[in-house]
């Protein structure tokens, strides 16, 4: 991409949206990486010769997508209202989940994923537990388990705890105000796993929903994710941040020479070394390790742990 | 250079009074010879290229390489493809660019494209496109792409003077009505697949074409450009390398009935090659010529001289 002046990173030169290109110096678009490879890594005097196009965009978009797996740090956050049949869609370009939170009052609470299952298909049985079928020979489905009934009424039990940490629990009331002997935290043999009052979640990865407890209900939920960083598809939105651009070079060309007839096999290794120490230097450089930030963890060091 | 290879033809034809070709005959062996060659430069090219990858092609005044290239870049045109139907170009031709193509180099295609319609009037202003009917303000920006879809030329958006009038670089609306695309002006270069692959590259998401990436293939005198979305005349340049125009020796008749070179003629059509393929050029008609009025000998010695021109090159 060309350079643009600063009137147009700022104020991206009087059109909208006017964030239009805050932030873009860091990273390179996909249709950089491409041509830069074409004209760099790719012709009659390189390594690389007589490959098609598409197959170094394809292998660029490869790479793109396992960079954003792990070694990049960009976090995806998406806020909605969790409806009455406590479900969540996941949104169109998620991969996978980093962290899922209530915002009430204020405050965003992680929430914890849920060991049991809470969500099932059920088939429609007959009075001798019968499978039930339509004409076409495909089972019949209810809208919803039993499970999932229960759920969403709230009347499904769970080793979770739920109603708030003394709920149930023998107290005093004295002018108003509760008091117990003893807190939840304290009780001996507490499963801690389980020991969480806010709501709880399960990923049901091929419905594509988060599916709550009854008490998410009208709440609102922050998923936290990754995405594969293809952008919905939007070619013109793909980047990668600088400090991987040589790596995604390296990965093209291993990733080629790796499939290519004919190539030595030093030249691969040579090229899967390249690869993996240019992934080792990007991660170490995008950790952002410099001394101020150190320096700010090692002045805990003298605090005393009570 | 077609009178002095004429010349040199003839006089070892007519050594010994071996025979004499007629000017018809001269024309067409030296069309014959002129392909040979044009071809034969891509096939030197490519064993350049080995070389130099094998480390045995100098630089500076051994870049062989080089001026093979600069010979096939004398052939080269870029010029805007003729639009079929729907993703579909006219390939350059005789009919609409001019000339027919030995090979296309690169399609470039107009990442994305802004408006259409016709011109109006012809402004007393030059250099302006006139559309009463146009909102230009809200759909044109400086420095676009302006196409006249009908002539097929092209030039870049100065400044926008109206709703219906732009101010450009180049006089290109010289009648009305005739038809006008506007494009952004980033063009992306579009790849050449095979019929083989287009459908599999079409239904994956990952390698799908797309404006920034879009690919084309070939068939008949048909260019298929995907997406397939890109459908605006003008909206596809190619650089292409054409074949060298065919060799006239033109002449006016002397009394006697001798013909006699006449380069003013309209017809007339000189070698498009360079100089230093004129001894090639004589070699191959001489090879033509010889074979013609069947004198083996001519043949023979053309065929050594090309020999020794091939190992004196290698």
């Amino acid at each position: 991409m060309a350079y643009i002046s600063q009137y147009q990173y700022y104020e991206n030169g009087g059109a909208l949206p006017e964030n239009e290109n805050w932030g873009s110096y860091q990273y390179v678009t996909l249709k950089d990486i491409v041509n830069n490879f074409m004209v760099m890594y790719a012709g009659n005097h390189s390594l690389i010769n007589n490959e098609e196009r598409y197959k170094v965009l394809f292998h660029a978009k490869r790479g793109i997508q396992e960079l954003n797996y792990d070694a990049f740090k960009e976090i995806k956050a998406l806020e909605l209202n969790v409806s009455d049949l406590l479900r969540f869609v996941l949104p169109p370009d998620y991969v996978n989940w980093v962290r899922v939170s209530l915002y009430s009052g204020g405050v965003l609470r992680p929430l914890t994923e849920n060991i049991q299952a809470t969500s099932s298909d059920a088939y429609l049985q007959d009075n001798n537990y019968r499978i039930l079928f339509d004409i076409n020979g495909n089972v019949l489905k209810p809208q919803f388990s039993f499970l999932d009934t229960d759920r969403i009424a709230g009347t499904k039990k769970s080793i979770y705890m739920g109603g708030g940490a003394y709920n149930g629990k023998s107290g005093y009331n004295i002018d108003g105000d509760w008091y117990f002997d003893y807190s939840i935290g304290a009780r001996f043999g507490l499963n801690t796993e389980t020991a969480n009052v806010n709501p709880t979640f399960t990923i049901d990865k091929k419905s594509g929903v988060i599916n709550f407890s009854s008490s998410m209900a009208g709440e609102l939920c922050v998923l936290e994710y990754v995405s594969d960083g293809m952008e919905n598809g939007d070619e013109s939105s793909i980047s990668v941040n600088k400090m991987f651009e040589e790596f995604i070079y390296a990965y093209i060309r291993y990733s080629i020479l790796n499939s290519k007839l004919g190539v030595q096999e030093y030249v691969v290794n040579r090229a899967k070394k390249d690869k993996s120490a240019l992934l080792r230097n990007a991660k170490i450089r995008i950790s952002n390790i410099h001394p101020g930030r150190l320096l700010m963890n090692m002045r805990g060091q003298n605090k005393i742990i009570k | 250079m077609i009178n002095s290879v004429r010349n040199t033809v003839l006089s070892i034809l007519n050594k010994n009074n071996y025979g004499y070709i007629s000017p018809s005959d001269f024309n067409l062996f030296s069309k014959q010879a002129q392909m040979d060659l044009f071809n034969e430069y891509f096939y030197q090219y490519n064993r350049q290229i080995n070389k130099e990858n094998a480390r045995s092609s100098g630089t500076g005044y051994a870049d062989i390489t080089k001026g093979i290239e600069e010979v096939i870049d004398m052939f080269s045109v870029t010029s805007y493809m003729h639009y079929g139907a729907s993703n579909k170009f006219l390939l350059p031709s005789a009919t609409t660019t001019g000339d027919d193509y030995y090979l296309i180099n690169k399609a470039l295609v107009y990442e994305k494209f802004r408006t259409s319609g016709a011109n109006t009037s012809v402004s007393g202003t030059p250099n302006e496109l006139v559309d009463s009917t146009a909102t230009f303000t809200a759909t044109v920006a400086i420095g676009d792409i302006v196409v006249n879809t009908t002539t097929y030329t092209s030039a870049e958006v100065i400044s926008i003077v109206s709703d219906n009038v732009l101010s450009l670089d180049a006089d290109i609306f010289t009648a009305t009505p005739q038809d006008y695309s506007i494009f952004l002006s980033v063009q992306n270069e579009a790849e050449k697949v095979n019929h083989s692959k287009i459908t599999m590259l079409n239904s994956t998401s990952f390698t799908a074409p797309s404006e920034i990436f879009p690919v084309y293939t070939e068939e008949g005198i048909l260019m298929s450009l995907f997406p397939k979305t890109i459908i605006e005349p003008g909206r596809v340049v190619a650089q292409y390398i054409r074949y060298p125009k065919e060799p006239k020796w033109t002449y006016i008749l002397l009394p006697n009935g001798e013909p006699a070179f006449d380069s003013t003629r309209s017809d007339y059509q000189d070698f498009e090659l360079t100089l230093d393929d004129e001894v090639s050029l004589v070699t191959r008609i001489l090879q033509y010529a010889g074979m013609s009025i069947r004198e083996i000998q001519i043949v023979q010695f053309a065929q050594a001289e090309e020999q020794q021109a091939n190992q004196t090159e290698a």
